[in-house]
């Protein structure tokens, strides 16, 4: 850590962990209510209010953890101390504010209503305001020290930029559902498929920078390239959530060209990380771990974002697959691997260094938080993929009514829950070897902290 | 010769134009599209209630939202206005077994909004979504095609597959004659004053027989 105030990326950090324990927690109270009928928490915590909770808490502490390494990588890349570390906190209070109130709002039936989105106006001002304190400090930070911004930084301005941009457009009611739906998609395919995707190939990008020893331009540039052609690809590519709502059909042919093109930025991502990661194996100190989970998220990025979803992208399957287990199995499995994933090898990467813990390379504890926590997901998204499939066919091919299909699930609904609990021992053992990285450690029990390096030519 | 970086630049900036210029179409089109003359006030207000009760994280509408309950896109055109009211005055009544519904306890005004959104959103043009059953079903006969069409399984049960909210029909040419399941059709309430089955008089002529000699085929 080289200027004090990006300590404050460790107070989003164990934030969001607290959140994304929190998200784990209601996820599983959700699942457990596919596997029993009987449901002893209707009255008080019926579906819809956990599943609002868990998906909420997922945006929550996915952006409190890329806010909080954004603060951590441009004051390291701008060469300067955060504008305001008091705004920093600031923004931090107000969001959780917004956060904590939403959730408790839910379970007194305070909603909007809209599936991710049902913070009520008034708390989704209060984000928005939070969210401008942000950029008003980023954006401070990055141009008061008259240093040009570098390549990474100015991509993930870009990107916190359209984030906020986009939210806008999911806070007015509008009478005709098919147009709040367009504008609804601006904010949940727009945000994961583009502003979020600048924010991670930026951060990767400086990840890898700073990991793999490889000079700054090349890694640059194929950032560049990969931003380009998630937008070229992912703008228009908006389009494969408008075959059904009521848009024009011209939109099966734009939406299915563009979207079919969208795991190729990704697959790019995929090869120039692992490409870098190789080269790190030259260094003589290697964050090990944090270099696993970032790896680990490229490829589970471009598996569950890419071939997930290009498996249900073209319209001929999007109108058997739309609305059921399928998306559920797609939409967890790409979440996870290109925003969760990234959002904790980012606090390998950081936490070590903020802690005085600058030779980390991974303890047992925080190795078998990584393998049972992959393992579990997988079991939960073939889980829910295979129901998915089972549902299409009874419901939608042979026509089966809803109930009666649900009924026949159980058994991979049973394997999902399972798989949940276990996903959720992962999670403990994560933030326990996270918590432990998050310590400072007093002056004396620290490593010299390491040289610069740089790749030995070949 | 352009850069491949100047390239990049404007091939998205093009890209972004493009998907404006469609929005600006699309947004056109809509009205047509959703009928948009027919959102009246209580239309309005029952999307209000929709999404007051946040309906929306169990249902999907339009394919999209909470996986836990059924879409309810095209619920109005196949359970009808009096099976939709009588549910969501007590859902658990009406499926008393199985996965619940929380009964919201909503006024009678209440209901008929959230009914006539209903109605309305059945009427938005999905491009044919969600497609009719086929499969396994067109090897069917021309009536028990006919039944998965028309969800007559959602309430009804054939051979232990349906719901249990009407009577099982497995049997239902033993009970019952082909003119009583043709007069069934045409006016449930015509046997049964207080019947919440929807009328399936608007079905072509042709379906009603092979559905009403289906039905009476089963013994």
């Amino acid at each position: 850590m080289r200027y004090k105030s990006q300590i404050v990326a460790r107070e989003y950090f164990l934030a969001a962990l607290l959140l994304f324990f929190l998200q784990v927690v209601f996820g599983i109270l959700s699942s457990v209510k596919y596997v029993w009928d009987t449901d002893p928490l209707l009255a008080i915590l019926p579906f819809n209010v956990a599943r609002a909770i868990h998906i909420n808490l997922l945006v929550f502490w996915l952006l409190l953890a890329l806010m909080g390494a954004t603060y951590y990588m441009v004051a390291e890349e701008i060469e300067t101390e955060i504008y305001s570390v008091k705004l920093a906190r600031l923004q931090l209070g107000i969001l959780l504010a917004s956060g904590v109130a939403a959730i408790v709002g839910y379970l007194f039936q305070w909603s909007f209503g809209l599936p991710f989105l049902e913070q009520p106006t008034v708390i989704k001002l209060a984000i928005v305001v939070g969210v401008l304190v942000f950029l008003a400090n980023v954006g401070l930070t990055m141009f008061t020290n008259h240093q040009t911004l570098t390549r990474t930084t100015a991509t993930l301005l870009g990107g916190m930029v359209m984030l906020a941009v986009m939210f806008l457009f999911g806070i007015p009611f509008m009478s005709n559902l098919s147009t709040q739906y367009y504008f609804w998609w601006w904010v949940i395919h727009l945000w994961v498929e583009g502003a979020w995707e600048l924010i991670a190939a930026s951060l990767v990008g400086w990840a890898l920078i700073k990991l793999t020893g490889v000079p700054r331009q090349r890694i640059e540039g194929w950032v560049f390239a990969e931003v380009c052609l998630v937008l070229l690809t992912g703008i228009i590519g908006t389009g494969h959530h408008y075959y059904w709502i009521g848009t024009p059909h011209y939109w099966l042919w734009w939406g299915a060209i563009f979207s079919a093109a969208e795991p190729i930025p990704i697959m790019m991502m995929l090869v120039d990380t692992v490409r870098h990661m190789l080269k790190a194996r030259r260094l003589a100190t290697v964050n090990t771990l944090g270099l696993a989970w970032l790896g680990a998220s490229a490829f589970v990025h471009f598996m569950g974002a890419g071939v997930w979803g290009f498996g249900q992208t073209l319209p001929q399957i999007n109108r058997w697959t739309h609305g059921t287990q399928i998306t559920a199995s797609h939409g967890h499995f790409a979440f996870w691997g290109a925003y969760g994933m990234l959002a904790i090898a980012l606090m390998y990467i950081i936490l070590p260094e903020i802690g005085g813990h600058p030779t980390e390379k991974g303890t047992k504890l925080g190795f078998a938080s990584f393998v049972t926590l992959n393992f579990s997901m997988i079991f939960l998204v073939m889980s829910l993929l295979i129901a998915g499939i089972v549902q299409v066919y009874l419901q939608r091919i042979m026509g089966m009514d809803f109930l009666e299909v649900q009924n026949q699930l159980r058994l991979w609904f049973e394997v999902r829950l399972v798989s949940g609990c276990i996903f959720l021992i992962g999670t403990v053992l994560l933030l326990w070897d996270l918590f432990r990285l998050a310590r400072t450690l007093p002056a004396g029990e620290r490593a010299p902290e390491p040289q610069p390096e740089t790749v030995p030519a070949a | 010769m352009p850069s491949t970086r100047t390239i990049l630049w404007a091939a998205t900036l093009l890209s972004a134009l493009a998907f404006l210029g469609m929005t600006v179409d699309s947004l056109r089109k809509l009205g047509a599209r959703t009928h948009e003359e027919r959102l009246s006030a209580e239309v309005i207000e029952g999307k209000r209630l929709w999404q007051h009760y946040d309906c929306n994280d169990c249902h999907t509408i339009l394919g999209i939202g909470g996986y836990y309950a059924p879409d309810v896109t095209k619920s109005y055109a196949i359970r009808g206005d009096a099976w939709l009211r009588q549910f969501l005055k007590e859902p658990a009544k009406m499926y008393p077994a199985g996965r619940q519904m929380p009964n919201f306890h909503l006024a009678d005004e209440q209901v008929g909004s959230l009914v006539a959104y209903l109605e309305w959103v059945s009427e938005v043009d999905t491009n044919g979504w969600p497609p009719a059953p086929e499969g396994v079903a067109r090897a069917e006969s021309g009536g028990a095609k006919v039944f998965l069409a028309q969800h007559c399984n959602t309430c009804h049960s054939i051979q232990g597959s349906g719901g249990t909210l009407a009577p099982d029909l497995s049997h239902e040419g033993s009970r019952q004659t082909k003119e009583w399941i043709l007069a069934q059709l045409n006016d449930p309430r015509s046997h049964k004053p207080d019947s919440i089955m929807p009328s399936f008089k608007q079905l072509p002529e042709a379906a009603k027989q092979e559905l009403a000699d289906y039905l009476a085929g089963l013994k």
